[in-house]
């Protein structure tokens, strides 16, 4: 059996999660290649958690900043404008240039944005209008918003990353609030928890993206007195000495945020003994640094940017805190604030 | 994820190499001066996508582009750009889409957590308007993992769509005889009766002891608790006036039974009782303040602050027992 690390390690995760901003990933991680804005995003907002942002060298700072700004399409005759995944699709002589599939994403659109604000860049060169037009197409009949284009599914996560663009540039013009809401609360469960669409089984993960867009648009109080007794004792109930995504599932680190960060925005996370969580969470550090999902299993960006997230919500120590709604630390919301105020 | 690329065929040749493809130059990503969580591809995926660059461009429909987009999707099942661009392929070309539905079953088996390849069967289904393979291929990714999201929210999508629920609760009641935990056999149960019969009184009544004797069986199962308090949302008298249920939590507590769920629901119709007069002297404001101290103190000490604050908010209120927000 494994060493396990009860302790927590900082500068282990520092260094895991700089390891997979800068240096080359495995081919095992192939799959990955669609998503590498969000690797980024996860590798990024973990170190910023960790309050190590300003420690980035400002040049890397700055050929980060022009990555993620190649991968904008600015198309308004496709509406497909936004941010793309990676430059999968990106040579030499079209990297500029609009061409066939060349489609952003919603939730790469939402992840290279967080991650121009925990960089610190003012958003200057972010086509607003563009992002704007193009997320309204993306929006369905019954509220709830596709990921791209064609040929993607739709779901509560993605109205989540609709809600944060939104959110961070400051605009609800282009998308439907009214239909976003009906949608989440059609997908709440006889159970209180709300799932990924109507009818399907309650999830922490779907839960989160659901109150945290209602949190943003600043339409909580959508939810009924019932409603809400009911989802924040589904959700008290999802803690067994660390937090499980569904009732009668294992525990796993990722949930330390969702779940704590949906009773944080509901203001009812001080209703659970977390000292327990913390146990656990500090258990599924590798002790080469990174969060796993469970005790002795392979790390990933994803449970590391969330572990360090959920340990946030507790308070540890050298650990920025958070705007849970946002799932960004304070002190880049703080940044948010201001380039908000730039932007009018 | 890399175990069914064609990286371990010793047979396998780059495109580079085909004769096929020779009039074709290969487009390189441009990954900028300094990339970012850069992948080390292996040399078949860079030229197989360095191919696919080159093609997708010109929107080529042809057999090689189709065959193309096999290997694509295989060294990367998660590209929804491969999938699309497939589509458009089978399309143009009129294919068999059934032969379609078994490549992509064959990963989805393999991968069975991947949005990619779930979306990309929905279609198919959708084109061929033909459901019939959908139920068989659910049973197998959840005969492995019975709580696999996406198999349900395809096998709910594909019942809902065609109408396939006959048999859906007997299917239901074999995963909850193998596993009565199983919360997404229950949310199941739920879907189907709510788009069949819906909860009539005879439903009700049916699905009420089905539930209690589930509960009975294990006690401290959350799923067949909520289920209840899910089946009782129909209920027109309410949580608390449910003869049946009554007398089961009575007995059950009488038998000195102390499951969180069961305190929890005796402090939830106390409240309701409390709220609306206190028809019932058995469900009063002292009996949901003595189990939410048990609750807190013995019971359910996790949750100690919520029973705390629960228990506060009965002698403010006297009446919901919550602030709301």
């Amino acid at each position: 059996m494994e060493q396990l690390i009860k302790t927590f390690e900082p500068e282990f995760h520092k260094n895991y999660l700089l390891y997979v901003l800068n240096k080359k990933l495995p081919s095992s991680q192939n799959s990955m290649d669609t998503n590498r804005s969000v690797l980024m995003y996860f590798a990024l907002s973990g170190l910023d958690i960790l309050g190590e942002i300003e420690n980035l060298p400002k040049e890397r700072k700055r050929s980060i900043i022009k990555w993620i700004y190649s991968l904008q399409i600015v198309n308004k005759e496709e509406l497909v404008s936004g941010f793309q995944g990676s430059p999968t699709l990106n040579t030499r002589t079209n990297k500029t240039g609009n061409t066939s599939y060349k489609w952003s994403h919603v939730a790469n659109t939402y992840a290279c944005l967080s991650s121009l604000l925990i960089l610190g860049d003012d958003l200057s060169r972010v086509n607003k209008q563009a992002i704007l037009e193009s997320l309204e197409t993306l929006q369905l009949p019954d509220g709830s918003f596709k990921g791209a284009k064609e040929g993607v599914e739709n779901d509560m996560r993605f109205v989540y990353c609709a809600a944060c663009i939104c959110y961070i540039l400051d605009d609800w013009s282009a998308i439907n609030i009214e239909r976003m809401i009906e949608f989440i609360l059609n997908s709440i469960s006889y159970d209180g928890g709300i799932g990924q669409g109507p009818e399907l089984e309650s999830h922490c993960g779907s839960t989160f993206c659901a109150i945290a867009s209602l949190a943003l648009s600043n339409n909580l109080d959508r939810l009924t007195k019932a409603q809400f007794v009911a989802l924040r004792r589904w959700l008290l109930f999802r803690f067994d000495r660390g937090f499980n995504g569904r009732p009668n599932k294992p525990v796993d680190t990722c949930y330390s945020f969702w779940t704590g960060g949906a009773l944080k925005i509901l203001d009812s996370y001080d209703f659970i003994h977390d000292q327990f969580n913390a146990q656990f969470v500090l258990l599924t550090q590798d002790r080469y640094g990174g969060f796993s999902k469970w005790v002795n299993i392979v790390p990933d960006p994803m449970h590391t940017c969330l572990g360090l997230a959920g340990l946030s919500l507790m308070e540890f120590d050298g650990l920025e805190e958070m705007n849970y709604e946002l799932m960004l630390t304070k002190r880049t919301f703080e940044h948010l604030r201001r380039v908000q105020e730039k932007m009018k | 994820m890399s175990d069914y690329s064609s990286d371990e065929n010793d047979d396998y040749v780059l495109y580079k190499n085909r004769p096929e493809w020779s009039d074709i130059t290969p487009l390189a990503q441009d990954d900028n001066e300094e990339p970012i969580v850069a992948i080390d591809y292996t040399e078949n995926f860079k030229d197989c996508y360095d191919y696919f660059r080159a093609i997708v461009q010109k929107k080529e429909i042809s057999e090689r582009a189709l065959e193309l987009t096999q290997t694509a999707a295989n060294l990367n099942p998660a590209n929804y750009t491969v999938w699309q661009y497939r589509r458009d392929i089978l399309k143009g070309l009129d294919k068999d889409l059934h032969e379609e539905l078994e490549f992509v079953e064959k990963i989805i088996l393999k991968q069975s957590k991947n949005y990619q390849v779930w979306h990309h069967r929905k279609v198919l289904v959708e084109w061929l308007k033909d459901p019939s393979k959908e139920k068989y291929l659910t049973e197998h990714v959840l005969s492995k993992d019975a709580k696999n999201y996406h198999a349900w929210q395809h096998r709910q999508w594909v019942i809902k769509t065609f109408k396939l629920y006959d048999g859906e609760l007997d299917y239901v009641d074999l995963l909850l005889k193998d596993d009565i935990r199983n919360n997404s056999a229950w949310n199941q149960r739920y879907f189907v009766i709510n788009n069949t019969t819906g909860f009539t009184e005879e439903v009700l009544r049916q699905e009420i002891e089905y539930t209690l004797s589930r509960i009975r069986e294990i006690t401290e199962n959350e799923s067949a608790w909520n289920y209840l308090r899910g089946l009782l949302l129909h209920d027109k008298a309410g949580l608390s006036n449910n003869t049946t249920v009554k007398a089961f939590v009575e007995e059950l507590y009488e038998s000195n039974n102390r499951s969180p769920f069961l305190l929890a629901i005796i402090v939830d119709m106390c409240l309701e009782q409390v709220g609306a007069g206190g028809g019932d002297s058995n469900y009063s404001a002292k009996r949901a303040v003595e189990l939410c101290k048990d609750l807190m103190e013995k019971f359910d000490t996790v949750r100690a602050n919520y029973w705390q604050h629960m228990l506060d908010s009965i002698g403010s209120e006297s009446g919901e027992g919550t602030s709301g927000n």
